[in-house]
């Protein structure tokens, strides 16, 4: 079976985690030389991680993190 | 309980960053971090490693989470399939136009539409879908160890993430083309 873009898509996880046999691996390679859609896609994916990640972290708000705090003395104390 | 709360110090931003993405509610997730940091006290004589600490923590919060959501039964609206790539006919990928925002988007992660088109993104995913997405991408858990958390098996696990990155793709992807 020849390795097409939607081989990359179905494989590109196991490409990333290093999970795929050599030959696959090696296939895989040799179509996304030649592929400049499926190496936009290969770059696309792999920056959605890392983006999300950059954005997706909040800092617990002050008012919550103290209330947090005031809860786990009160429950914790309680018990001890 | 001052270790305790120095740990305390150290976590809550990242397992409320974790139940308010799940949760989509600051009041929940709230609720839900207060509930992780007193099982895990709770639990303690229990936990094996510090260094694992931080995943131990998100394991427990992403249950609370999940047992939360399945409890109230939440309908996310009409829900929506996940958005994937298309191909034509003989298997090409209906992209490349040429136009490769990975480049870029580091100089857009303070840009407030961006992170809102990705708050939204996240938000849309289904629930089992995002805690993968959240437990892997953003927390960088184990597959095991996210397994473990949500009740799913490894394959199941990997292929959620794989399905909510690439959901997630395209919705970052006309964000960006939006812009052109």
């Amino acid at each position: 079976v020849g390795t097409n873009c939607k081989s990359v898509v179905d494989l590109l996880q196991a490409l990333l985690d290093g999970e795929l046999a050599e030959a696959d691996e090696q296939d895989l390679r040799a179509h996304l030389e030649g592929c400049p859609p499926c190496i936009e896609f290969v770059n696309t994916y792999r920056k959605t991680s890392d983006l999300c990640r950059k954005v997706l972290q909040r800092e617990m708000p002050e008012e919550l993190a103290n209330r947090l705090t005031s809860f786990l003395r009160e429950r914790i104390g309680r018990r001890s | 309980m001052a270790a305790f709360e120095t740990l305390v110090e150290r976590y809550r931003s990242r397992v409320y960053s974790l139940a308010l993405r799940m949760l989509q509610n600051p009041t929940d997730a709230e609720e839900v971090v207060q509930e992780t940091f007193l099982s895990a006290y709770q639990n303690l004589p229990r936990f094996r490693g510090e260094s694992q600490f931080g995943s131990w923590l998100h394991r427990i919060c992403a249950n609370f989470c999940l047992m939360r959501l399945r409890h109230k039964k939440v309908v996310e609206g009409t829900v929506e399939p996940l958005g994937e790539p298309e191909f034509d006919e003989r298997g090409h990928i209906a992209i490349g136009d040429g136009f490769d925002w990975s480049r870029r988007a580091d100089d857009r992660v303070a840009d407030a539409e961006l992170r809102k088109a990705i708050e939204d993104a996240v938000a849309k995913l289904p629930p089992e879908y995002r805690a993968v997405f959240l437990l892997k991408d953003t927390e960088g858990l184990s597959y095991e160890e996210i397994a473990e958390a949500v009740g799913a098996s490894v394959p199941a696990v990997k292929s959620r993430l794989h399905r909510a990155r690439l959901a997630l793709r395209q919705d970052i992807d006309k964000f960006f083309a939006r812009e052109r």
